[in-house]
């Protein structure tokens, strides 16, 4: 992989500064986050390709946590080693987890107040439904693939996704253990030919 | 009394075996929850908060962490959520190895479908809380079809509802 090295590579500083933007200016969430650093490292100071930086965010959707920070330590890494990522890293999370820390002491504070009480009551339900839109994100790709493999596939992915979600309401069933249980399920519906011959033919229509 | 050590386990624990900043939530909820170290209202109120503030979803936890354990709690938990991530440089000089794997993308396509899983636990977790009624879930719909439009950003729609809430529960 070749980069065109417009702007040099920035020190620790200006990475921790550069990191502190991002972070504090992501509100509402992770598509937010990953838009600013696009712009930033891609189009701003050409530090990174887009071919690089899709590779890298393919790299985020194996280790466990959030996809954000392996991505953090990545581009970290790669504009200044060992160093650098932790820069990039304390610049991204310390300034906003202090934001956070704040917000929730001083909700601690007024919390007994009625008024807080009902502004919370209101903004809880509506945590939610925003939740569900992030989960109707989730499952756009999957569903997009299955729907090329036919009504079966779409049933499966149905079925899995009830057991995991059942399991954990229902059966209390550890949560930490039902990723690496589905994703094993995973490799035992999804490897078989049929769904990959015929998700290959059609996607050569 | 809460234990630091065990504590701190907890919220690795959580994300250890987790995808992306949320899906920690079943897994500290159950732990948490047994113990009685946190109160099931503190988890509605910590992602309010979570969404409220700047950086990624996934800071959530910190907020959980100082609503039940105070300072040390936020910080035990911005460690836990730290750490997991760092699998990604092992992944980094493996990927080119297991890359073309034919199981791959099946393992890939499971752990995608146990996030949606998990996520649908996240937002059960939520909305089942104390006192949810009609009105709540009329507040619900309303936030997940104003988000689905993307015309309006999250932090305002939190402040439509506070106001909501201020007006219907004062």
């Amino acid at each position: 992989m070749h980069t065109v090295e417009q702007h040099p590579y920035p020190g620790r500083w200006k990475l921790f500064l550069i990191w502190m933007n991002i972070g504090l200016q992501s509100f509402g969430g992770g598509s937010s986050t990953t838009l600013l650093i696009q712009r930033t490292f891609i189009e701003n100071y050409h530090w990174l390709t887009f071919e690089e930086y899709t590779y890298y965010w393919n790299l985020c959707q194996f280790p466990p946590g959030i996809n954000l920070i392996a991505l953090t330590i990545l581009i970290g890494k790669k504009l200044g080693g060992i160093t650098g990522t932790i820069s990039a890293l304390l610049g991204l999370l310390l300034p906003s987890a202090l934001v956070t820390c704040l917000l929730a002491a001083v909700f601690k504070q007024v919390q007994q107040l009625n008024a807080v009480q009902a502004i919370i009551k209101g903004v809880i339900p509506a945590t939610a439904g925003i939740s569900l839109v992030t989960t109707l994100n989730f499952a756009r790709t999957p569903f997009q693939l299955a729907s090329k493999e036919g009504l079966s596939s779409i049933c499966l992915n149905l079925v899995l996704i009830a057991f995991c979600t059942l399991a954990i309401i229902w059966l209390q069933a550890p949560a930490f253990l039902m990723i690496p249980c589905i994703a094993v399920l995973g490799i035992a519906c999804f490897t078989r030919p049929l769904f990959r011959r015929k998700a290959e033919s059609s996607q050569h229509d | 009394m809460i234990n630091p050590i065990a504590y701190f386990l907890i919220f690795l624990k959580g994300s250890l075996f987790s995808s992306g900043g949320l899906s920690n939530l079943p897994s500290i909820h159950q732990d948490l929850i047994g113990r009685k170290w946190a109160v099931e209202a503190q988890f509605g109120e910590s992602l309010a908060i979570g969404q409220i503030s700047p950086g990624p979803n996934g800071l959530w936890v910190i907020s959980l962490g100082y609503l039940s354990y105070g300072f040390l709690g936020a910080f035990l938990a911005l460690i836990a959520i730290t750490l997991p991530p760092f699998f990604v440089l092992l992944v980094s000089s493996a990927y080119t190895r297991i890359e073309h794997q034919h199981w791959v993308p099946g393992l890939m396509r499971g752990i995608s479908l146990a996030v949606i899983g998990i996520s649908i636990t996240v937002f059960w977790t939520i909305i089942s809380g104390s006192g949810t009624d009609w009105r709540a879930w009329l507040l619900c719909l309303g936030a997940f079809l104003i988000a689905l439009t993307k015309k309006v950003s999250v932090p305002l729609i939190l402040v439509l509802a506070g106001i909501a809430g201020y007006l219907i529960y004062r």
